[in-house]
This record gives structure tokens, C-alpha cells and sequence, in this order.
């Protein structure tokens, strides 16, 4: 039975979890239900409190459910906890763990003998993963004296140690400059992608990060799910037509002879982002129904004689969606949106 | 863009105007002693708070009792056992003396245990220490709960010793003024010790937790706490007579205890052969107490500047050292 | 094969089901993986050197001084450098185990302890064995210059069980370590400050300078909880053969056996506790709040 055959990566139903804090109890999740398949790169959006990171704590052993139900690759959260410790790992942003006194090498081998590896094992997984983290010159420098980017592919270092099947990334680009955020994404994707049934859990308020890793993604707020699906359907729901920009060299006819084409709902000049006021070319905004009507447009433009100089698709980003979900959950007193299964 | 030092002297406010959110270079003077004692308070407020706030009242009073009123009583049983009950004189010197190491100990530990706390726990040292607030200052101000804590344990110890085992205690011939002189010294002298442990702390790891037991602990020996110096060797009572410790505490003997056991002078003690006579008096008490504490104030801050500035130079300030 | 292509198991379910040597291994080589930075500790910051050796020793002596002062016989003197000896360990105890787990939750540390897979008692164990070494060397500079320095003259008829009494005195301590630490997870800062009633409140009903019975009926009550009480007694009866003890000491055979079962037990309870204290800080959530 291959990996991506087996149980699910994450299966949780009905999570509840509150914390029993004064003055008054907060509902940290409010029934969750969440399935993640072996292999998938998952992520988590939502604003601060929204339970994310109270989420990942309960995958990841560190803390009961109040209700509810999770199993790691059907091993339960609860009842489990060994098994799932051996599988899986985690990485949070903004760590400050460690021990100041040991240098990188040694505690990353530290970590390596919490995992079960044999002392020399130890040492040559680390050293490997020193060099793929790109830590190599630091490798005996202190931790105590790393910086903030340092630290923080060290204890991606840490979490590829065990050769974990699911990885637990609860906001890792925390404080990365953008070169190093760039090579931590590009160090998760390659690992992810050389085995297959390797899954990733990542919380994150980088939108660009959750559109560029996250095969689906869903959106908490208040403890709940609003909506879960690929960036591409969550984005359908803020805008459901595709919407192009083409610089064509003339129309004859101007726009009104596009949008009698079946299947255009609009077409419009665009503004010259460039800022050109003596431009030849024609830029127009093209609203289509779906993206297999562009076909038409181009064979229209065609026989209209027109050439085509540019063109470029137009899409609303994560947060725009982000915002939309969750804005309205605020402006409704906080009347929740049914979570929707979107695609 | 010029830059007024006066804002209030343009009429219509221009950019460098606070009103306009410009910059103030009259902000970057020195406050003043106001800020100061605001800077020593807030601290006072905070370390109070930290010491304070962790369990109910009972409890508190409790763990600020046990340890001097435990310490005491090692000392009342190691004399019970050899020199049997007898011996109320030397039950005195013996119970007075823990009693006031136990203020010893948190002057001590006050400040050193600040640093640490701030920088390994709270984390928040480096920014206390970019603050305008001055470093030392605020240092002491955290210290003052600690300290309080103290005395609290060694009024109640000295209570306890005087209800339950057997000190002798004259109200009327009680030497207040002196109290008061030898107590205000001596808590300065504790305190600059402190100072230089803090020093000491803000250069080692997370581990030197136990330091200021540790050097309260060795300075025991040579303080006349708990037995005359004459029974130590010439060199350790040699460190004994340099010691501030040792003349704060032999001053409140004699202030609060008058006609007991003398830590300081004795037959064949080392300051007998000095000076000549039997034992010091209250005045020559004072007095030296004023000078080593003075000396040890001195070299605490030198020290402690010197250890500052060893920190910023080695980014320590900011680290974490946990093993 | 690239880096990222090595995988030791086939699968997840292989990967989580461990065989029995695989569990003892880990918790093995994660005793030595904890131990480390201790050791590594030791080595790079020397300054406990002075503060952690030198002046204990200084603090050892002025007891001894106060029993010269005293004119107290010759085997005080022993008993005081005895004590002071094993106060190293307990202090290790006390502030290097008991409270070390304050210390990793609020370094961030505890959680990443508790989401790896070795049991945590190996980890306490760790911390233990890599304390040990510093008080190990503290107690025998306590022991050996003292008892040169001040003349102390150890009668010893035994030296097998006085070995075998010192080392089950370090198991009950490092078990009742253990049970500390436990609590540690539960009442977090406010163990953190209890621990400081565990210092001299504990040398004194454990007789650190002075025979324990000499209390009569608390002496009897510490001898039966506190392994620095019963083991103390115990060592100084077989290293000062032929002193006198108070009336009411138990023998070594008794008190060795009470160490025998604090030892077991100890360990025994820290477990079941551990277990137990660790489900109600992932229920409370405890276990990644740090300033608790």
C-alpha cells in the first residue's frame, strides 16, 4: 500500500478547544473539520487569534482538544501520541530555543538523539542538513550569538532531522529577509517534493508564501473554517470571470467590437500604467466568462486584423479573498460565514 | 530643514515644530533628577510586583520566613548539641547574625538575580537598557523588593529568636540612633556588593543563579556572623576586618544587643593586636563601617561600569545562555 | 540519492512503530543528547569554578569554624564537611533539575522536548547526569581539601556499603529530582520560587550539620522523606564508625533500606506523575505558556 494510498495525513472532525482563562472562557477553535491527503502541501491563513497555532498544537501532541477528534496519518492525537512524535516535526517562527552555549552542530546532534538517531548517524544527518540549509559557515558558531535568519534555518535544520512524513510550519518566514525566506520555501518544496506521501502543514500571513507553496489553503477565523480550496478556486470567489489585459497595435471598431463576442461579458480601454500619453497601441481590459473564451478573442482580433503585443491575465490576490472572508465575518458582529468546500 | 531647539519661539509652526511631530532637540537633554527617581520608582513598583504576585499572601510570608528562621535554627541546634542551652549569650550572636545574613543574601541576590531574570527570562534587559532610564538605577530600584523581602525575614527571625529561643532583648537599652546610622551604612555596603555580583552576572550564563548564594555563602565565613573572627586564621580575619559585613553586622549587635559576644576584638584576635584593645566601640564601629563601605561602594561601581561596558562591547546584553 | 530523497521508512505507520530496543536507544542516547550541554557548559563558561567549587567550600568552613569556636568534638568537624559535601547534590537537585523545566518552557524549549519522541524522563535524566558532573567535582573538593585542611580523620570500617549508601542516596535525590520537576510543569513560577524554601529549610530538618536525630521526632519524620536526611545519617555512621549518635538512629541497615524504597519509589511516582502531570498540561494548555 503506497503512502498516498493510506489514511489521511490530517482527518480531524468536530475540533473544539477552549481555554478556561479569566475573566471569561476563550473558544480558541470552534469545531473544526479538516482532511489533508498524504502529499499535500496545506496552508493556513487567518488573522491573529484566529486558532491557527491552537490548531497545530493539537496536531502535533502539545495540547487535548476540548471536543472532538484528530488523527495524524490515522494515529490519534489523544490516545497516540508516541507514534505520531516518530512521524512528524515542527518549525515555528520567531523561536528562541535553544541553548546558547552549543554551537549549531551540536545542537542540531542534540536533537537528532531526541529522534532515535545513532551518534554517527546523528552527526552526518547534521552536517548534511547544515549544508542544505546553508549554514555552513556558521556550523560552529554559538547559537547564542546567531541572528534571527541563522536561527531560524537551523531549527528547519532540527525539523528535517527525523525524516518527518508530515511537517508542521506555523509561520516559518517569521523575521526572514527575503533571500533567506526564498531558499527556506525552495528548501520545503524540494524536500516535500522527493518523497512521495511527505505533507506540510503551514500557517502563515504571507499570502505570496501561501499562493506560491499551498496546493489548498483554508481560511480561519474565530475558530472556524470560512472557506478551504486551491489559491485558484478561493480566488473565483472573489472574482469568478477571468479578466485580461491586451495591447493589441489598433481595433478597428474600438472595444464595442469585442464584446459582442460570445462569452466576453466586457471590454474596456485600460489605463497606460506606463503612464504614455503618445502610446500607438490600443490597451483594453477584457472581461470573459471563463478562460476558454480568450480562444474567440484572439481569432476575432485576428481577422480584424489586429496584432497582439501584449498580454497578461489579471487576478485578485489571497488577500483579497482573505480580506473579503474575513472583513465580512467582522462587519457582521461576528456572524460567521458557513465554511464553503470551494471546487 | 532647520532644526529649532525652541519651538515655542516660532508663531506659525514649521516642520521642525513638535506640533508639526518635527524633531525636538531639546529632547535629548538630560531630564533631570525627576525622571530619575520616576525611572527608580517604576522599578521599586515592578520588582515589588515580580516578587510579590506569584502566590497568596500566606504563602509569601511564609517562603520569606522559613529560610532565615530555618538558617537560624541550624546555627541554635549546632550550639544546643555541643555547648547545650546554657550558653544564651552566644544563642544571641549566633541568631542575630543569620537573622541579618538573610538581608545579606537579598541585597545580594536582589540585583544579580534582576539581570539574570531580565535577560534570560523576560528578555527584557536590552530594552531597559536602551531606555533613558539609567541602567544601575533601575537595577537597584528592582534590587529595593528583594531587599525589603530580606528584612522582613530577619525582623521576624530576630522575633522568633527572642519569643522562642531564649535572646535576651532590652527595649530601653536599645542604641536607635546607632541602629539607624549602622543599618542605613550597611544596607549601601550589601547593596554595592550586590552591584558587583550583578556586574559579574551580566557576563556569565543563565547558571549563575546560584552565585549570590554562593558568594553569601563564603562571605559567612569572614563576616563574624556566626562566630568570632578570632577563631579564623590571621589572613581570614585580616578579610574579615575589611569587610563592611562584618561591621554593619557587629554594629547592630552592639546597637541592639549591647554587652554581647564581640565578633571583632577578643584574645588574640588579630584587631587586639592592632590596635591594642579588647574590642572595637560603638564609634570605631561606625566609623570603619562608613569607610569599607564607602571603599566597596566605590570599587562596586567602577566594577559594574567597567562590566557594562565589557557587555555592549561583547553584545551580552542581549543574549541567552541556557544549557 | 539527493539529501531530500533519503527516507528511513517506507511509510508513516512504519516509521512510527518502534521496536522495543529502538524506545530503550533513544531514551538512551537522548540521557547523553541532554547531559551534553551541561558538560559543554562546564567547559566553555569556567567561572563555576570559582563560584560553584571555591566558594561552597568557603561556605562549608564557616561551619566547621563555628564548631571550632564552639570547642565541639573532632567528629563535628566530619559531619559539617560530610554535609557540605552532599549539599552539591542537592542543590542540583533543587535548582539544576527541579527547576530546569521552568526554565525550558520559558526558552521555548519544553514544547520541542515534548513533540520529540524519546520519554521525558530521559531528558531529566540527562539533566541530572550532566549536573552531576560539576557536583560530583564540588563534592570531592569539599570532601578531600577540607577534611586535609581541617584534619578530619574518617573511621571507616565498610567501605563497599558506604559506596553503595552513596550512590543509592543520589538515586532517591535524583528521583525525588524527578517528582519536582513534575510539579514544575503544573504550578510553574510559583515552584520556580518554592524551590528556595528547599535550601536551608531542608538543611536544617535533614541535619546537614549536625546528626538529624539530634530533632528527635522531625529528625525521625525527615529521615523517613528526605533522601539528603536518611543518606547523610546513613554515610556518617559507616565514615565515623564508633562516634556517638543521638538515641533513636536508626541503623544503616534500616535507613539503607529506606533509601532502597525512596529510590524505587521516587523514580516510580515521577513516572506515573510525569505522565499523568504532562496530560493535564496539554489539556490546560501549559505546556508553551511561558511566563505561567
Amino acid at each position: 500500500m503506497s503512502v498516498t494510498s493510506g489514511p489521511p495525513a490530517i482527518a480531524a472532525r468536530g475540533l473544539r478547544r477552549t481555554y478556561n482563562v479569566k475573566p471569561t472562557a476563550v473558544v480558541a477553535l470552534d469545531g473544526v473539520d479538516l482532511e489533508v491527503p498524504p502529499g499535500e502541501f496545506f496552508g493556513l491563513l487567518g488573522p491573529n487569534g484566529a486558532g491557527k497555532t491552537t490548531l497545530i498544537k493539537i496536531l502535533t501532541t502539545l495540547l487535548l482538544p476540548s471536543e472532538g477528534t484528530a488523527k495524524i496519518f490515522g494515529f490519534d492525537v489523544v490516545d497516540d501520541v508516541k507514534r505520531i512524535r516518530r512521524i512528524m516535526n515542527m518549525v515555528a517562527g520567531g523561536e528562541q530555543s535553544g541553548y546558547g552555549i552549543l554551537t549549531v552542530r551540536e545542537q542540531l546532534w542534540m536533537f537528532s538523539q531526541f529522534y532515535g538517531l545513532s551518534r554517527g548517524e546523528g552527526w552526518k544527518r547534521v552536517d548534511e542538513l547544515i549544508d542544505a540549509v546553508g549554514m555552513g559557515p556558521e556550523r560552529l558558531q554559538r547559537v547564542g550569538t546567531l541572528s534571527t535568519g541563522q536561527r531560524q534555518k537551523m531549527n528547519f535544520a532540527r525539523g528535517l532531522l527525523n525524516d518527518p512524513w508530515i511537517l508542521f510550519l506555523d509561520e516559518p518566514s517569521l523575521g526572514l529577509d527575503v533571500a533567506a525566506a526564498r531558499a527556506v520555501r525552495e528548501l520545503v518544496t524540494s524536500w516535500k517534493a522527493a518523497v512521495p506521501g511527505r505533507t506540510v502543514l503551514l500557517t502563515t500571513h504571507y499570502m505570496a508564501e501561501a499562493d506560491e507553496l499551498c496546493e489548498r489553503i483554508a481560511i480561519v477565523d474565530h475558530g472556524r473554517i470560512l472557506a478551504i480550496g486551491s489559491p485558484a478556486e478561493l480566488k473565483k470567489r472573489v472574482q469568478r470571470e477571468s479578466i485580461f489585459r491586451v495591447e493589441i497595435d489598433h481595433l478597428d471598431g474600438g472595444p464595442s467590437a469585442l464584446a459582442a463576442i460570445p462569452g466576453v461579458v466586457s471590454a474596456s480601454p485600460a489605463a497606460d500604467e506606463g503612464g504614455q500619453v503618445d502610446r500607438q497601441s490600443v490597451i483594453l481590459n477584457l472581461v470573459l466568462e471563463e478562460d476558454g473564451v480568450l480562444g474567440g478573442v484572439v481569432v476575432a482580433l485576428s481577422r480584424m486584423g489586429s496584432h497582439i503585443l501584449a498580454l497578461r491575465k489579471s487576478e485578485p490576490s489571497l488577500e483579497d479573498v482573505f480580506v473579503e472572508l474575513v472583513g465580512r465575518g467582522f462587519e457582521d458582529d461576528g456572524a460567521i460565514s458557513e465554511p464553503v468546500e470551494v471546487g | 530643514m532647520a532644526v529649532s531647539a525652541s519651538p515655542s519661539a516660532a508663531a506659525t509652526p514649521g516642520l521642525a515644530s513638535p506640533e508639526w511631530g518635527g524633531f525636538d532637540a531639546s529632547r535629548t537633554a538630560d531630564p533631570g533628577s525627576g525622571a530619575a527617581w520616576r525611572g527608580f520608582s517604576a522599578a521599586v513598583r515592578l520588582g515589588w510586583q515580580m516578587e510579590a504576585n506569584w502566590t497568596d499572601p500566606f504563602l509569601f510570608f511564609i517562603f520569606s520566613v522559613a529560610k532565615p528562621v530555618s538558617a537560624a535554627l541550624i546555627l541554635v541546634v549546632m550550639l544546643g548539641i555541643v555547648a547545650g542551652s546554657q550558653d544564651q549569650e552566644y544563642r544571641s550572636f549566633v541568631v542575630v547574625g543569620t537573622a541579618l545574613w538573610s538581608l545579606v543574601l537579598a541585597g545580594i541576590a536582589g540585583l544579580a538575580w534582576s539581570v539574570l531574570d531580565d535577560r534570560e527570562r523576560y528578555r527584557m534587559l536590552k530594552y531597559t537598557y536602551v531606555s533613558p532610564a539609567d541602567f544601575m538605577l533601575h537595577l537597584l530600584g528592582r534590587g529595593v523588593a528583594r531587599v525589603a523581602v530580606g528584612a522582613m525575614g530577619a525582623i521576624i527571625t530576630i522575633t522568633v529568636g527572642i519569643l522562642f529561643l531564649g535572646v535576651p532583648f532590652d527595649v530601653a537599652s536599645v542604641d536607635w540612633i546607632g541602629f539607624v546610622v549602622v543599618m542605613v551604612v550597611g544596607i549601601v555596603a550589601i547593596v554595592a556588593i550586590g552591584v558587583m555580583l550583578a556586574a559579574v552576572c551580566l557576563q556569565t550564563r543563565q547558571e549563575s543563579w546560584s552565585y549570590p548564594d554562593a558568594v553569601a555563602g563564603a562571605m559567612f565565613l569572614v563576616s563574624g556572623a556566626v562566630f568570632p573572627l578570632a577563631v579564623l586564621p590571621f589572613v581570614g580575619q585580616a578579610i574579615g576586618l575589611v569587610n563592611p559585613l562584618t561591621w554593619w553586622i557587629e554594629g547592630v549587635r552592639m546597637a541592639m544587643f549591647p554587652g554581647g559576644v564581640n565578633a571583632i576584638g577578643g584574645t588574640g584576635s588579630l584587631w587586639t593586636q592592632l590596635t591594642g584593645s579588647l574590642a572595637p566601640d560603638t564609634t570605631t564601629t561606625a566609623l570603619v563601617l562608613l569607610a569599607t563601605g564607602a571603599l566597596v561602594t566605590l570599587a562596586a561601581t567602577s566594577i559594574f561600569r567597567i562590566s557594562e561596558r565589557r557587555a555592549r562591547d561583547r553584545g551580552l546584553l542581549d543574549r541567552t545562555t541556557g544549557s | 540519492m539527493s539529501l531530500y530523497e533519503h527516507c528511513r521508512t517506507a511509510s508513516p505507520a512504519e516509521a512510527a512503530e518502534w521496536t522495543r530496543r529502538q524506545i530503550v536507544m533513544t531514551d538512551l542516547r537522548s540521557v547523553y543528547g541532554r547531559a551534553y550541554p551541561r558538560m559543554s557548559g562546564m567547559l566553555r563558561e569556567p567561572s563555576w569554578v570559582f563560584f560553584e567549587i571555591l566558594l561552597p567550600f568557603l561556605a562549608t568552613s564557616a561551619f566547621v569554624f563555628v564548631y571550632r569556636a564552639l570547642q565541639a568534638p573532632p567528629q563535628y568537624i566530619g559531619f559539617v564537611v560530610l554535609g557540605g559535601a552532599l549539599t552539591s547534590f542537592w542543590l542540583n537537585v533543587v535548582w539544576m533539575m527541579a527547576g530546569q523545566l521552568y526554565w525550558e518552557k520559558a526558552q521555548g524549549n519544553l514544547e520541542l522536548f515534548f513533540a520529540a519522541p524519546m520519554g521525558f524522563m530521559a531528558i531529566l535524566f540527562g539533566m541530572a547526569m550532566g549536573g552531576m558532573v560539576m557536583s560530583s567535582v564540588r563534592a570531592l573538593v569539599v570532601l578531600v581539601v577540607a577534611s586535609l585542611v581541617y584534619g578530619v580523620t574518617f573511621e571507616v570500617d565498610q567501605w563497599y556499603l558506604l559506596i553503595a549508601v552513596f550512590l543509592l542516596t543520589l538515586a532517591a535525590l535524583y528521583g525525588l529530582g524527578m517528582v519536582m520537576a513534575g510539579l514544575y510543569l503544573v504550578w510553574g513560577r510559583e515552584a520556580f520560587q518554592l524551590n528556595q524554601l528547599f535550601v536551608e529549610p531542608v538543611y536544617f530538618v535533614s541535619g546537614l550539620n549536625f546528626p538529624v536525630m539530634s530533632l528527635g521526632l522531625l529528625g525521625a519524620l525527615a529521615i523517613a522523606t528526605i533522601p539528603l536526611a536518611v543518606g547523610l545519617d546513613a554515610m556518617r555512621q559507616l565514615a565515623f564508625v564508633g562516634s556517638p549518635f543521638p538515641p533513636g538512629t536508626p541503623s544503616v541497615e534500616v535507613e539503607i533500606g529506606i533509601l532502597i524504597l525512596m529510590a524505587i519509589g521516587f523514580t516510580l511516582f515521577a513516572r506515573v506523575m510525569l505522565a499523568a502531570l504532562e496530560r493535564r498540561a496539554r489539556r490546560v494548555g501549559s505546556l508553551s505558556v511561558r511566563w505561567q
